[in-house]
């Protein structure tokens, strides 16, 4: 694979080729940069020669780092002349997996690169080798097509907008619905199982109603909540939940509202934890409270006793 | 949906029952030592439900044959019987719980009249009344035209006073039993649904009028009836639409010949809804209002449940005051809230139908 191990001149790495980059993300490198500058250059980076000029395989926050050091030299490997693309790639991805485990987003970028030279099942069979670990078919596959959507797919995905199982989930949808939540995870932060939901609650009232999606997102409430730039993310993602959850389940929602009003309304006081059944579905009203001493004891059964007379408390069991 | 492929269990053997079958099948029968191949048949597809549809096991029910409704927990259960005739079944509807029961749903019919009539001896021994079915885990009469099985019950049935034969279909497999002396001890029985929800929900299916078209034949032969509003679906209008249907039936049937109705909302476990989803891409519906049951099954919201049970009920009850309307699978606050009753000791629903299927089919009063 090596050639020479050698000193060249960083002008003459062009940093513009950046075929074999399987990393997005623009780490900071001034620790390096110092590092660098203290205990040296501890793994070269490896390039190729191409053109008069070299690309580089593997190393490129180490070049980054060199070049804010204002160095004008640096030691590399440098492969054959004549090393095949392909053979480049491999080197440029288990260089970086055999260091650290690829992140969702390095992985889609080096099975999407891989793809142009072996199928997916030849990726599958080499995975150990190249990833660091054992890939089935069936994920190369799913990383294929979560590589195929559009920008910016993979920025979501390495900032944690979107998550891997949002990605997998709309990977299934036409084009202009994938364009459609690509929007709204650019504008929204949510765990995994929220994003899952906001996904689900949306499609199943297009479906349900039979609206386009199109036209759904761009109801006027949905592009309040993701364009008020007033608002930070969390804000706006908890207002385009509760949304799409009212409409999705309407009488729920209405109905706990109602109930809670009706508790809010009763007055049990901080200490009384009144709840109602699990999504009305059983008849068990729980009441709960704790008391350190006799007039906490006290305080909290007089204001039961004041509940009896609250018509909002009749008024929620008779609902 | 047509058989397409049929293996027979070798254990079955050739007789009278099979040869029947393959006669009336068409097919050439692939001889089987077990059920492996038909598995490893079925399996091997992108979609195992189609194909299950399209291929039919006969084999040998190594189980219980006469087995107790398992029911659900922390619902109301009729305490209905179970004659496991076969499993699944070649029509195809959307919300059929069959299609992620079994793994992979397979069609079975079970063969071996012989020792069927000798379970049902024993059952007909036993001084109790028995409201049978075999409409749990497939259609009843999806076989009337290849099979003897729904002779050979009607007229087993016939033969003694203690048991009720229910036979509930979504088809109008009723010509061969037309004839028969059923002796009123078999109840043909319907699935109901609204025109719009027979169309886009139950591929295969007789539609709505050719199944009251059936009814009506059956009564003119002195077959007892019921109906089963099962799975009701709650859609804009479906009040409207729910009302029109028991206006047909009660156009076409009288009352009295009327055993029982019994209405549930959809309902379904969680993992039905990827199958619906991948299975059957225009339909829509999983995308109601559904919560978790107590049970683990999704259900509508509870009000949303009493307000379609109020409208069919009380619209049954202006055609048919006395008809016995019941509820499959619901709980005290339903009950309550839709017939002001609720049937809270132990068997006390089963012995409400017991006691319609004994005034109606002239089952032995003494063991009510």
């Amino acid at each position: 694979m090596f050639d020479t191990f050698c000193e060249i001149r960083l002008l003459d790495i062009d940093l513009s080729d950046e075929r074999y980059k399987i990393s997005l993300s623009k780490d900071d490198i001034t620790f390096l940069a110092l590092s660098i500058k203290e205990a040296g250059l501890i793994n070269p980076p490896i390039v190729r020669p191409l053109n008069k000029k070299f690309i580089i395989i593997s190393g490129f926050n180490r070049v980054r780092a060199l070049i804010y050091n204002k160095a004008s030299k640096i030691v590399v490997y440098q492969t054959k002349k004549d090393e095949s693309d392909y053979q480049c790639l491999l080197t440029s991805i288990a260089a970086l997996s055999f260091k650290r485990p690829l992140t969702h987003s390095e992985l889609i970028v080096s099975t999407k690169k891989l793809y142009e030279f072996i199928d997916k099942n030849e990726i599958a069979k080499k995975s150990s080798a190249i990833f660091n670990t054992k890939l089935n078919p069936q994920f190369v596959e799913t990383l294929l097509s979560i590589g195929a959507l559009p920008d910016p797919i993979l920025e979501l995905l390495d900032n944690g907008n979107l998550s891997f199982n949002s990605a997998k989930r709309i990977c299934a949808f036409e084009k202009e619905t994938v364009n459609i939540f690509l929007i709204v995870f650019s504008k929204v932060k949510a765990s995994n199982s929220i994003q899952l939901e906001i996904i689900q609650h949306f499609l199943e009232i297009c479906a349900r109603d039979a609206i386009n999606p199109i036209d759904f997102f761009n109801s006027k409430e949905i592009q309040e909540f993701l364009f008020n730039e007033t608002k930070d993310p969390g804000i706006r993602t908890h207002q385009l939940r509760t949304w799409l959850y009212k409409h999705r389940f309407p009488t729920l929602f209405k109905t706990r509202q109602m109930v809670q009003e009706k508790i809010a309304a009763i007055n049990f006081g901080n200490a009384i934890k009144f709840l109602s059944p699990q999504n009305f579905e059983g008849q068990d009203y729980s009441i709960s409270f704790t008391a350190k001493t006799y007039d906490e004891f006290k305080a909290n059964t007089h204001h039961l006793t004041t509940a009896l007379e609250n018509k909002s408390l009749k008024e929620i069991f008779d609902r | 949906m047509k058989i397409e492929t049929l293996f027979i269990d070798k254990a079955v053997g050739r007789n009278d029952e099979t040869e029947y079958l393959i006669s009336r099948l068409k097919i050439d029968p692939q001889w089987v030592e077990d059920s492996k191949p038909v598995y490893n048949f079925i399996n091997d597809t992108n979609d195992p439900i189609s194909k299950a549809k399209r291929t039919l096991y006969i084999t040998l029910n190594k189980g219980t044959i006469i087995k107790a409704c398992p029911g659900t927990s922390c619902y109301t259960c009729c305490d209905y019987t179970i004659l496991q005739s076969g499993t699944f079944c070649t029509m195809d509807c959307s919300y059929c719980i069959l299609q992620a029961y079994f793994h992979p749903p397979v069609l079975q019919y079970f063969a071996g009249l012989k020792s069927l009539g000798h379970d049902l001896d024993k059952t007909f021994c036993q001084n109790k009344i028995f409201r049978i079915g075999t409409g749990e885990y497939t259609d009843s009469l999806i076989w009337e035209k290849v099979s003897l099985l729904p002779k050979f019950l009607v007229e087993t049935f016939a033969r003694q006073n203690n048991c009720v034969l229910e036979l509930k279909t979504k088809t109008v497999n009723i010509e061969s039993l037309l004839p028969l002396d059923h002796n009123g001890k078999t109840i043909l029985a319907w699935s109901l649904n609204t025109p719009d929800i027979i169309n886009s929900e139950e591929r295969g299916t007789a539609s709505l009028g050719a199944r009251l078209k059936a009814a009506k034949q059956a009564e003119s032969k002195g077959y007892k009836l019921a109906f089963h509003f099962d799975p009701i679906v709650i859609y804009p209008g479906c009040e409207i639409h729910y009302k029109q249907v028991i206006q047909q039936i009660f156009e076409m049937i009288h009352p009295q010949n009327i055993v029982w109705i019994s209405i549930g909302t959809f309902r379904f476990m969680p993992k039905l809804k990827q199958i619906i989803e991948k299975r059957f891409q225009h339909s829509t519906i999983c995308y109601g209002e559904f919560i978790l049951g107590l049970d683990n099954k999704m259900r509508y919201f509870k009000p949303l449940r009493i307000n379609i049970y109020k409208e069919i009920i009380s619209c049954i009850k202006e055609y048919a005051p006395k008809v016995l309307v019941y509820f499959c699978m619901e709980d005290e606050e339903v009950w309550k809230k839709c017939m002001g009753f609720f049937p809270e000791k132990e068997g006390e629903l089963g012995h409400m139908l017991n006691k319609s299927a004994a005034a109606h089919c002239n089952l032995n009063p003494s063991l009510l």
